[in-house]
């Protein structure tokens, strides 16, 4: 989707050159935004479907039975091992586990996560638009097919009398109406959206699986015990997803961040942990005025 | 930003415009990010601190086989491991924290599941430092308190010093043979139950302001608590609390005096379909 203007259908091209305009905002987001000097010009979205399989290169299946083999992970990628204690017992006793950071995972997110988005800027580009504002992106899963489709919608605009972007690329922002009019008057100006995703596969070795099904094992504590590998796992699903957004500030500001970790269990001790942090990346364009204190009221209903 | 000087938000909103025309230098400096909202942001601001970064701790901690099944008193290795998993979410939070150089936690979003064989605790929220500066402290505070309250509390003269925390798992006796039989027919307490839930509060409670004097805490605000039976073992009940413990760090505390206000706007009045049929 290079060009935007002779990639979008026929009916798009006349939709953004009616002399109408469409907005997902509120009434109350609506009247914020003309008062902040922004002009909304066009509903705009995007979207994308992505398939991953079991299969891909650095896979599960692709990465073998060799507790060394760290194939198909970039330079830098997390992976832990862990060992049997006990030595060999039997072909089915899991000598060794790993935490692996599923990179084809995130890269496969990142990439449909990331056309979505710039479907959606070009779209906003085609409207001549200077940003994009409440922003909503949903991420699904389609049916059990392994397919997630991702969804961007927001409301393109213009700053009344303000340049274009750097390089014609709108901002875009999560907030709209009364929350970006504080953050303009707190000094913050948008300049996109930020989102990341990280997904941790745990492979538990035989303490894990013990501990996970509330036994004990051989020799093992018989007062509760933390959960080392698990733990640990999910703490670096949460601190790659922070580092992989992180990457994206160029010294920037991450404002309004929410964190989502959904966990599936695929076998005792076994499971994939997938965090995703999103919120908007913001740049300081005037020193921070403080606020005057507060006054706190007593409301009288 | 003043009360008596209304902003310019257009002028604003233009110079934030012409900020983004041109492409930004390079720039190698750690970005901040924050879960924080622009109004906590702000708050935070006022009251001299800023945000430094989100900050985790994770502790899944393993429940021994046979634990939940019918006994009598309290289930005294799952109240550990409720514990240990919660102290070890908290310990790790305040490492990363130390580690960001920040001087403690606001908005931490506490997140608990008590499986049958393992407890997993997250804790998420933003470490913050004073602008001032100031020595790190050997021990970030954590906090499950908004930034709102967290600049209220400031303001009153306190300080959060940690999380403090209990819970307690507890057996429902089993009624005798007779008592089952003669309460069949019967709108009746089971009072083995409601001793039970009585002895879980009691002790958790009590773990959670012995949790908060041991982080030198005076005392405990927003307590939240959960409490009833296990979903996997009906049989057996559980309660937890949690809140803020926190110290008075001024000579005396601070009244706030709020003002008290009259909104002159109606309570909402709606349209009621049914009023025309004259009921």
């Amino acid at each position: 989707m290079s060009d935007a203007a002779t990639d979008l259908p026929e009916a798009a091209v006349r939709r953004i050159e009616s002399t109408s305009f469409s907005s997902g905002l509120s009434v109350p987001d609506f009247a914020a935004c003309l008062d902040l000097g922004l002009q909304p010009v066009g509903l705009v979205q995007g979207f994308c479907v992505m398939r991953w399989g079991w299969y891909g290169a650095g896979s599960g299946y692709m990465r073998g039975m060799n507790p060394y083999a760290g194939a198909g992970q970039g330079d830098g990628a997390y992976m832990e091992t862990y060992r049997c204690p006990h030595g060999y017992v039997s072909a089915e006793h899991r000598m060794w586990g790993q935490n692996v950071e599923q990179t084809w995972v995130e890269e496969t997110w990142s990439q449909g996560y990331g056309s979505a988005y710039t479907r959606m800027l070009e779209e906003a580009t085609a409207f001549g638009a200077h940003g994009v504002i409440g922003v909503v992106d949903r991420v699904t899963n389609l049916a059990d097919t392994g397919t997630t489709e991702f969804h961007f919608l927001g409301t393109a605009i213009k700053v009344e009398g303000g340049p274009p972007p750097a390089g014609g690329v709108p901002w875009s922002t999560y907030l709209a109406g009364q929350r970006l009019t504080k953050s303009i008057e707190a000094g913050f100006m948008p300049v996109s959206v930020a989102a990341s995703m990280a997904s941790v596969r745990v492979w538990a070795y035989c303490m894990t699986e013990y501990f996970m099904e509330g036994s004990r094992g051989w020799g093992g504590p018989t007062s509760p015990y933390e959960v080392d590998q698990v733990s640990k796992a999910h703490m670096a699903s949460i601190q790659l997803a922070r580092k992989h957004v992180r990457q994206q500030l160029s010294g920037d500001l991450l404002h309004g961040a929410t964190i989502e970790v959904v966990k599936r269990e695929l076998s005792q001790g076994d499971e994939v942990i997938d965090c995703t942090l999103r919120g908007n990346r913001m740049r300081r364009f005037k020193d921070f005025d403080v606020v005057p204190p507060p006054r706190p009221t007593v409301r009288l209903t | 930003m003043s009360a008596s000087q209304p902003i310019d938000t257009r002028a604003e909103m233009l110079s934030g415009a012409l900020s983004l025309a041109s492409a930004p230098p390079p720039s190698t400096a750690r970005g901040v990010t924050s879960d924080l909202s622009i109004d906590e942001a702000l708050l935070l601001h006022g009251a001299g601190w800023e945000p430094v970064d989100l900050v985790c701790g994770v502790s899944v901690v393993s429940v021994p086989i046979g634990v939940w099944n019918w006994g009598q008193g309290e289930i005294t290795v799952a109240s550990a491991a409720h514990n240990a998993a919660v102290k070890g979410a908290s310990d790790h939070l305040q490492n990363e924290c130390i580690k960001v150089h920040g001087h403690g936690v606001v908005g931490v979003r506490v997140n608990v599941e008590v499986h049958t064989h393992h407890i997993d605790v997250e804790l998420v929220g933003t470490a913050i430092r004073p602008l001032s500066g100031g020595s790190h402290p050997a021990a970030p505070f954590v906090s499950d308190l908004s930034a709102r309250d967290f600049a209220l509390l400031q303001g009153a003269g306190w300080m959060p010093v940690g999380l403090a925390f209990g819970a307690s798992f507890a057996y429902a006796p089993r009624r005798s043979a007779g008592d089952a039989m003669k309460q069949k027919t019967q709108n009746i307490e089971l009072t083995n139950f409601t001793e039970a839930m009585y002895s879980a509060r009691e002790s958790a409670m009590e773990r959670m302001q012995r949790s908060a004097l041991d982080v030198g805490g005076q005392g405990v605000v927003q307590v939240k608590v959960t409490e009833g039976p296990m979903h996997f073992a009906h049989h057996a009940v559980g309660f937890t609390a949690w809140g803020t413990a926190v110290r008075l760090v001024a000579e005396s505390h601070q009244f706030v005096q709020p003002d008290v206000i009259l909104p002159l706007d109606d309570a909402v009045v709606t349209f009621a379909a049914q009023s025309l049929r004259g009921a």
